[in-house]
Parts: structure tokens; C-alpha cells; sequence
């Protein structure tokens, strides 16, 4: 052997990763190893992102040392204090100067106000039943636009910013830029009650008293879908902010969960007696709770994982509540002539017994009714609107105190909100991605049904099957990841001593009950028609039951089994 | 009593401290506070992935100047910008890459094409030619561009195939019917390297870039052999299935050599462990013509007879990056820059072309967050790459038609093969014949 290859072999056996792209930091523990992967080059790999994914989980929980600011809060000393004994003026007095500024009183006239924060929380939309529209920045106090429509206006929302705004008036959605010109006639939406704004899908949504749901791409203009709920006119329309799905309640009780993509509600649920007046989702859980009232007087906390029953409920006093979750988790019930705010974890926790959560904070307003309820976004302020105006008051503890300024900042200037409106639009989501659950974007895809094996053999060769099954066959096939849609159903914890089935078990019990193909045909057959093929195929399928009987009674014993003869050349098959 | 604090945001945390600072940025990764996080991701990789297909224009210029078909290409050690280029009318240029002018121009250096080029060392050219003949050239820039007169002249016996310098020592090898050594100062070959039994023509002959007096040979008779000069033997070589057309040392992995070959495939072998190609890359459509690695060691480029350049990442045996052309015909030669960012082809329509290696690469000065945003659009692609639309968009190419048909008509063949095969093994008793790995086939016999 040459020495020359040899010192080649040298000179090559010491390679390791130069020190400046070594990782700075010790590995982490509990980093899945792929023992089970056989390819030398994929497991390193697989281990490395595990790694990498470890120390990146460790450095985002440590980045929570950087959220520098506190929320508000009101906590009582002594056993006998409760907190929903203070009123707005001691709190006005404990808070400081700018925070003070939240609470005011708008006196207007022009019927009961409803109202609308921008995602930023700096800017606030009203409107009046009589057709007074208003935008402003609450903060400085500028006033973008003031309009007097003169017809029924019912709802307002922001589109992407401040820059345009909804109105949803007595015939069509009008769209008006920042200072009140008018941009848009949708006349496609009739008769709107309540509008939505998606923010990631650029869709704007309304639901009207023809009983339709209309989601118009406000970037592009198009009308994505149109539902007909079936359920007459609809007066009650709340979004969950994390999977973009709108919630709509009914009058005859029903709260039904709609996306642009299914002609029919995803969910449907039977929550009042009368009907659905308030509607909410809880954002801080992740869009895990909704509440529900009722013109029962009835307030529902809902669990939208699983649709059994209420977390809580209880009635109140007068019909008809409006509600609003904050960003921390505080319900705020606006019923009869008060506001009442309950807050986590009480109002999250199960309770059977149908009495009222703990108080966290009330407070009285003499003008009925009360239209509105609105948290401002990353303050402790709650926006009431009711016949006489709007008034804002302090609520400590419910804004969330650190924002990212990427996704909604309160302080951002005129080219930032420039950058992230081009951004926005670039990273608009379609409007087929809308689905109850938001995560699946990224995840594996459920394993294929569709296998050309039949009873766990092949008919056709292996260069010509697809990848998954030709690693299945040669036994290389990782299926560690994949999860199977039956063992995801959350009550499987009854099953924990069975064995675990092959696929072609878990194929036929599903397969069990349901028709196949064969008896579809037959059974469309069946009618005054003599079909030669279905004639031939019946008379198949009754000699295999004839011959599984005869099998089964020669097991049993009943019948003895045909002796041999020399005459069995001569039988038909 | 009652505690109460209201929550208040201070102005001077979130605006910039003077007129003309940037803006401070707060953030919170709290997932809730980013919700459709994983779709936007994939919304911009599926923008990425778009953009990198728009920006996509590879084509940089073309270098012209010889008459006949380019046949071999040359680059300068430790220059970026000049490159020689040897035709089938006997010329020889030297390119100036950045500039688009020649430094020299040789018209007839050689009777007959010149097979071979390389530099050696102070400015100077060798040039090799089916004459027999090796002429030493002064490749400094001068004035005058036309040269007529090489510094000295090298007679040999045969018709040179290929030429190679060492690394560091006035010694270059030649492939004609056997390698051999020579030194610039000696006017005939100094030592014969041949394997004891071969009798075949030596097509390409190179050294290894690290240990530099190993030298790497493929020949007609579908070998590829290793020599030391040192022992003035051939060490050891391989029979494969299908002849080479040409080779290339890896510049940074030095066991590790590519074989362009005739079966339409390149591979890469271990000097340590012959028997079995390391890697297999597939995706010509025709012979390959000529290989050259990257200078990272990380990509190579290969330019075959189908008309298409396609550079490679090196692992990865399939789906390539595919450069064509209508007016560029059989590609003969292809080399890569030293900075790794360009590809130079001689075509055989006489044109040497000048190719972005990364096709949507911006060629101007980029800024430190123009970077930055290329370096993230680049991760986010090769994060999602698995995704249907995103990969879909980043796996596709556009082929000519007749490489496009020749593509499927070979596909589909080799599958009816692999699916005959796959019968005949199983209707055969077990145990009588066993099923070969790909690896396996390629090399027959291994000669020490």
C-alpha cells in the first residue's frame, strides 16, 4: 500500500468543525436522540435541529426578562376590603396623570354610541344609531374625521389602521379613508348589522338582516364567500382572534362558528333560550373560552375545545348583557345599568353551581341602554357605550403591559405604520387557510388512506409504488411522528389496555357498518330495471353466503362435510 | 387600604430619544401576541421562493474570439480575473473575466486543437496539442496583445490529451498513451508513469490540489488511475462500467475526486475506499463533458453534452440548477471562478459564456440589512422546503424540450427496467440471485 494514499488518510481523519461555528452554549438535556434512524447523515442532522430548537425554547423563556413593564393591578390588604367597593375616583386619584387622562366622559347625542379601538389601542371609531360617525386619536386628542350620515348606522370597524375605516349603514357597508371621505359603496353587503375585520386575511366581514355572512377581501376587492346562515337576520357577530373564525349569535338561540370555506357552521351550539344578544373569545387563552348572553339574562362561559356543557354560568339581573373578554382574561358584563368586570382565574375555572364568578369591579352608568363594551388594547381602559355617549373608565390589571412593535405598537410614527402596512400585505394569509385549528400549517399531514395493498401485500412492483409504502415495505419507515386521526379523539383515555391494531384492523372497524361499494350499486339497482351485472353480482354474493353458512356449520358440527366422490369433476365451481 | 396601579406605557421607552435616532422596538414573544405565526412564515418563504425565481437571470455576457469550438478552459491560481481559453483551430486566449478583453491572443499556438492548458508559475502558460507538441507562453499583460512566439517548445511522440502543473515545484504531467512527468527546464519528459497492464490513451491528468505529488488519471479503457511521483508507479486503479470524460480534485476534501462519465451520471470517489462511488449524481440527459469543483468545495459545475451547465451542491445527487441557452451548443468545458460566485462554459459554438453560480444572486454593492433580509429569505426557503407549493416552486426547472423529452424518455425506460428486474427477482427461487445496490454496479474491478 502506497504511503502516499496512507498520509492522505492522516491528514483527513481529524476534521472537526471550526471554533467559530461551534455552539457558544452546552448542549441541552432532554434533546430527543433519533436512535431509531439508521442514515448516519440524517440522524446528526435530525440532532442538531433538535438541539438548536432546545436552545432556542431555553433563550425565548429567558427573553422574558425583557418584558420591563407591569400590569396594573388592585389588590385589597386587609380581609374586609373588597375590591368592587372602589370606585373610579379613588382610582382616578391612585393613578398618575397620563393614565388618569383614560378616564372621560362623552357626552353626545345621536342615539346609543357603539364603538371600536384600533389594533393599536391609539385610536377610537364611534357611531350613533342616528348616522354621527367619529374617528380619533384618543391620546393627543387629534380628530381624524367627523361625519353626519343621516340614516341608521350600525356597527364601525377599522380595516387595516386608522387610515380606513367601515360603516355599516342602513342599506350597504360604506368604506371611508382617515379624514371621512368616502372611498367605497359595498353594495354587495345588504342591510349589515355588525362588521368584522380580519387583520391577517385583509377580510372584511358582515352579517345582516337577510341572514347572510360576507367576507370581501379588502386588499383585492373580491367577495370571497357568501353563506346563507339559514337562521334568519343576525344581530350578534364576534371574532376569534387566533384562528380567524367568526362566531355569530342567533335569535333563536343558537351561536353557530362559521370560516369563509364551509357552506355550513363548522360548529353549531344551542346556548340560550332566546336570543344570543353578547358574544365573545377570550384572547388570552388562545381563543380557548367564549362567553355568551343571552336575552334570558343568562351569561355561558364556553370551553371551545370541547363543546360540553358551560364552564360557567348564571343570570343576571335584566336581559341581554354585552360582553367583551380583555387581553389578560376579564370578562366585562355590561347589563341593566352596570358594568360589572370579573377576572382569571375564576371566571376560566369550572363551577357547577349557577352562581355569579367573583366581582373584580363595578361601576354604575344611569343611561340605558348599554350598547357597547370595548377594552382598549394595551391599556387599563374600558370603553362603555351607552344612549347618552361613551365613557371610559380605569380598570387596573387588564392590559397587557408589553406589546410587540412589530405586531401593534401604540407609539408608532407615520413611516413605520407605512412598513407594516406593505408587510401586512405581503404576508396576507389566503383566506383557505382558515380552519378551527389554527396549527396545522407546518404539521405532517395525517397518513394517506388510499394503499394499493390488499391485505398487507403488494399487486404492484415496487418501482412503481409510492415513497411511503415502498419504505414500508422495506421496513424503513419512520412513523413516529405520525398520528393517527382515531387516537386523537379526547376521550381515548378508556382504551389504554388494548393492543395496538395493524392498519388494515383500524381499516375494517372503520369499514364496519358502512356500506361498501358493491351494496351501494345493488341498492340503486333496486328498482324496476333488470340489470344484467346486478343480477350476476347478487347471484355471486348469495352463493358466498351459502358457502360461508355451509363453512360455518361443518365448524359447528351440524353438517357433515361432502364426502369425496368421483363425480366432483363434474360439479361446477 | 388598597393598592392600585393603573398601567401606564412611558413615552421615552418607546420614542426615539433625539430627532434622527432610530425608533427603539419592543418585543414580546409571547406566541399569543403573534398569532398565525407559522402561516405568515410560510407566506414569506412562499414569497421567497417566488422572488428567487423572478431575480433568476444567470446569463452574465459571453467572451468571443475563437473562431472554431472552445474545447478546454484554464483559470489563473490566484488570479479572479483571467482565464485562458484553448479552441479546435489551434488559439489560445487569455481573458480578462471582469473587463470582457483579451490579455493575449495566440492565433495557431498549436496545429490542430489544443487539448490541454494550464498556468504555471511567474505569468506563464502551458498549452498542450494533438501535434505532440507542449509550447510554454508568457501570460504576462503587455502592450501588444498578439502573440506569436512561445517561450520554449516541448516535442513529444504521441498526441497530447491533457496537461497539469504541480502544485509548487516546476513539474507538469501530460496524458497522451501514458502520463508523463516533465520539468520546465528539460526539453523531454523526466519519467513515464503507466499501470503495468494497461494499453490504453489517458484522456485527463491531474494533480491533487493537497498532496501534490499524487496525480489522478482517467482513460479510454474506462479506468481511473492514481500515480505518486514520488515512487514513479501507478498505485492503484479502478475499471467502471462506462469511460470518464474528465475529473476534478475536491479543494477542500483532498481524498475526495469527481468523475464526469460517459453514462450520463458524475460520481465522487474516496481515494481510500474505491470499490463504491460516495456519491451518485444524476440529471444529465447526455455524456458529461467536463466537471470543475467550487473553491468552497461545497457546489461543482458540469457542463455536458446535452447543451446544459448544471451546478451542483455536493449530497445532493438530484435536481440541480440547469443553465441553457438556445445558441450555446455541446458544452466542453466549465470551471468556476476562485470567488465561487461565477461559472465560465466553452461551447462548442465558439463562445465562452459567463454565468452567475447563484442565479438570482444581486451583482452590486449590497447593504448590511439587504443582506440580512437575503440571508433570512434564504433560511426561511430552506426551512420550509418540505412544504408542497414552496418546494414545488424552488424544485422547478425549465428544461428545452428535446433535454425535457430526452429526460422522460430515459425516465421511463429505466423504470420498465427497474420493474422487469424486480420480476425476475421475484419469480426466482430465493436465495439464487441477489438484488445489487446502485452504488455496487458502477465500479467492476479495482487494480492495485
Amino acid at each position: 500500500m502506497a504511503s502516499s494514499v496512507d498520509s492522505l488518510f492522516v491528514k483527513a481523519q481529524n476534521t472537526t468543525l471550526p471554533k467559530s461555528l461551534r455552539p457558544t452554549s452546552p448542549p441541552p438535556d432532554n434533546v430527543p436522540k433519533h436512535k431509531h434512524v439508521k442514515d448516519l447523515k440524517l440522524r446528526t442532522k435530525l440532532n442538531r435541529q433538535a438541539a438548536h430548537a432546545a436552545r432556542s425554547k431555553a433563550l425565548v423563556e429567558d427573553a422574558e426578562l425583557l418584558l420591563t413593564n407591569e400590569a396594573g393591578k388592585m389588590q385589597v390588604e386587609t380581609e374586609l376590603e373588597r375590591t368592587w367597593r372602589i370606585g373610579q375616583d379613588d382610582i382616578v386619584q391612585s393613578a398618575s396623570q397620563e393614565a388618569a387622562k383614560g378616564r372621560r366622559e362623552l357626552k353626545l347625542d345621536g342615539g346609543p354610541y357603539r364603538s371600536r379601538y384600533s389594533r393599536n389601542g391609539r385610536h377610537l371609531a364611534i357611531v350613533g344609531n342616528m348616522g354621527h360617525v367619529a374617528t380619533f386619536d384618543w391620546q393627543t386628542g387629534t380628530m381624524h374625521a367627523e361625519l353626519q350620515l343621516q340614516e341608521t348606522c350600525r356597527d364601525i370597524t377599522f380595516l387595516q389602521d386608522q387610515s380606513f375605516f367601515a360603516v355599516a349603514q342602513k342599506k350597504y357597508v360604506f368604506i371611508y379613508d382617515r379624514d371621512g371621505v368616502e372611498l367605497h359603496r359595498l353594495k354587495a353587503h345588504i342591510e349589515p348589522t355588525r362588521l368584522e375585520f380580519l387583520p391577517y386575511h385583509w377580510l372584511l366581514a358582515s352579517v345582516g338582516n337577510n341572514g347572510f355572512l360576507k367576507y370581501q377581501d379588502t386588499s383585492t376587492g373580491h367577495i370571497v364567500a357568501e353563506h346563507r346562515t339559514k337562521l334568519g337576520a343576525c344581530h350578534t357577530l364576534a371574532q376569534n382572534k387566533h384562528n380567524a373564525v367568526l362566531h355569530l349569535g342567533h335569535s333563536n338561540g343558537v351561536v353557530t362558528l362559521w370560516t369563509p370555506n364551509i357552506p355550513h357552521p363548522a360548529v353549531q351550539i344551542l346556548a340560550h333560550y332566546g336570543p344570543v344578544v353578547g358574544l365573545s373569545v377570550d384572547p388570552s387563552s388562545g381563543g380557548r373560552y367564549m362567553a355568551t348572553s343571552g336575552q334570558d339574562g343568562v351569561v355561558k362561559v364556553w370551553d371551545c375545545r370541547n363543546w360540553k356543557g358551560t364552564v360557567r354560568e348564571w343570570t343576571t339581573r335584566g336581559g341581554g348583557a354585552e360582553l367583551e373578554w380583555s387581553a389578560r382574561g376579564a370578562l366585562s358584563v355590561a347589563v341593566g345599568g352596570s358594568v360589572n368586570v370579573y377576572t382569571k382565574p375564576s371566571i376560566q375555572t369550572p363551577h357547577a353551581p349557577k352562581a355569579p364568578p367573583p366581582l373584580y369591579l363595578t361601576h354604575p352608568i344611569p343611561h340605558r341602554p348599554l350598547t357597547s363594551v370595548r377594552f382598549c388594547p394595551f391599556q387599563d381602559i374600558l370603553t362603555i357605550g351607552h344612549n347618552a355617549g361613551l365613557s371610559s373608565i380605569l380598570v387596573p390589571g387588564v392590559g397587557e403591559p408589553n406589546f410587540d412593535s412589530m405586531e401593534a405598537d401604540p407609539f408608532e410614527n407615520k413611516k413605520a405604520r407605512r412598513e407594516r402596512e406593505v408587510k401586512g400585505l405581503l404576508d396576507k394569509i389566503q383566506p383557505d387557510m382558515i380552519t378551527l385549528d389554527p396549527d396545522f400549517v407546518g404539521a405532517l399531514a395525517p397518513p394517506t388512506k388510499l394503499t394499493t395493498a390488499v391485505n398487507d401485500t403488494h399487486d404492484i412492483p415496487f418501482a412503481r409504488l409510492p415513497r411511503l409504502e415502498r419504505l414500508r415495505v422495506q421496513g424503513k419507515a419512520d412513523e413516529t411522528e405520525l398520528v393517527d386521526d382515531d387516537e386523537d379523539i379526547a376521550d381515548g383515555d378508556g382504551d389504554k389496555n388494548a393492543k395496538p391494531q395493524s392498519r388494515m384492523e383500524k381499516e375494517k372497524r372503520k369499514m364496519r357498518g358502512k356500506g361498501k361499494s358493491v351494496k351501494r350499486y345493488l341498492r340503486k339497482q333496486r328498482k324496476n330495471v333488470i340489470d344484467p351485472t346486478a343480477v350476476a353480482i347478487r347471484a355471486k354474493l348469495e352463493k358466498q353466503r351459502e358457502e360461508k353458512r355451509v363453512a360455518k356449520a361443518i365448524e359447528n358440527g351440524s353438517m357433515e362435510a361432502r364426502k369425496p366422490s368421483a363425480l366432483d369433476r363434474f360439479r361446477r365451481p | 387600604m388598597v393598592k392600585i396601579s393603573v398601567l401606564q406605557h412611558a413615552p421615552s421607552v418607546h420614542l426615539p430619544a433625539r430627532p434622527g435616532d432610530p425608533t427603539p422596538t419592543t418585543r414580546n414573544l409571547d406566541p399569543l401576541m403573534h398569532p398565525f405565526a407559522r402561516a405568515r412564515e410560510r407566506n414569506r418563504a412562499l414569497n421567497a421562493a417566488k422572488m428567487d425565481k423572478l431575480f433568476a437571470k444567470p446569463f452574465v455576457g459571453a467572451l468571443e474570439g475563437h473562431i472554431d469550438a472552445v474545447e478546454v478552459l484554464c483559470k489563473k491560481p490566484g488570479s479572479l480575473s483571467a482565464v485562458a481559453s484553448g479552441s479546435w483551430d489551434g488559439g489560445v486566449i487569455l481573458h480578462n473575466v471582469s473587463e470582457r478583453k483579451h490579455i493575449r491572443r495566440i492565433q495557431g499556438a498549436h496545429k490542430g486543437k489544443v487539448s490541454g492548458l494550464c498556468f504555471a508559475q511567474d505569468d506563464r502558460l502551458l498549452s498542450c496539442g494533438v501535434d505532440s507538441k507542449i509550447k510554454l507562453w508568457d501570460a504576462s499583460p503587455q502592450d501588444d496583445i498578439t502573440e506569436q512566439r512561445p517561450l520554449n517548445e516541448y516535442p513529444g511522440k504521441s498526441a497530447f490529451n491533457s496537461i497539469d502543473h504541480h502544485r509548487s515545484d516546476p513539474l507538469f504531467a501530460t496524458a497522451s498513451n501514458i502520463v508523463q512527468i516533465w520539468d520546465e527546464t528539460k526539453s523531454a519528459a523526466i519519467s513515464n508513469l503507466t499501470f503495468p497492464t494497461s494499453t490504453e490513451t489517458i484522456t485527463s491528468v491531474r494533480f491533487n490540489l493537497s498532496e501534490t505529488s499524487v496525480l489522478g488519471s482517467i482513460g479510454s479503457d474506462r479506468t481511473f488511475t492514481l500515480y505518486d511521483i514520488r515512487t514513479g508507479k501507478a498505485e492503484r486503479r479502478i475499471v467502471m462500467q462506462m469511460s470518464s470524460n474528465a475529473l476534478a480534485w475536491s479543494p477542500t476534501f483532498p481524498t475526495n475526486v469527481l468523475l464526469a462519465s460517459e453514462d450520463h451520471n458524475l460520481y465522487t470517489f474516496d481515494v481510500r475506499q474505491l470499490k463504491t462511488p460516495t456519491h451518485i449524481y444524476k440529471g444529465h440527459v447526455a455524456a458529461v463533458m467536463s466537471c470543475d469543483w467550487s473553491p468552497t468545495g461545497l457546489e461543482f459545475v458540469s457542463g455536458g453534452w446535452d447543451r446544459t451547465v448544471r451546478i451542483w451542491k455536493e449530497g445532493q445527487g438530484t435536481r440541480p440548477e440547469v443553465y441553457h441557452t438556445k445558441r450555446m451548443q455541446r458544452v466542453s468545458s466549465s470551471i468556476f471562478t476562485a470567488d465561487a460566485r461565477f461559472v465560465l462554459t466553452g461551447s462548442d459554438d465558439g463562445n465562452v459564456r459567463i454565468w452567475k453560480a447563484k442565479a438570482s444572486e444581486k451583482l452590486g454593492i449590497i447593504t448590511a440589512r439587504e443582506r440580512a433580509a437575503i440571508e433570512y429569505r434564504d433560511t426561511l426557503k430552506d426551512k420550509w422546503k418540505q412544504d408542497n407549493e414552496v418546494g414545488r416552486i424552488q424544485r422547478n426547472r425549465h428544461l428545452p424540450k428535446p433535454v425535457y423529452q430526452a429526460a422522460k424518455l430515459k425516465r421511463t425506460m429505466l423504470d420498465t427496467r427497474a420493474v422487469k428486474e424486480e420480476r425476475r427477482r421475484k419469480h426466482t427461487r430465493a436465495g439464487e440471485s441477489k438484488p445489487n445496490a446502485e452504488r455496487k454496479k458502477v465500479v467492476i474491478t479495482e487494480q492495485t
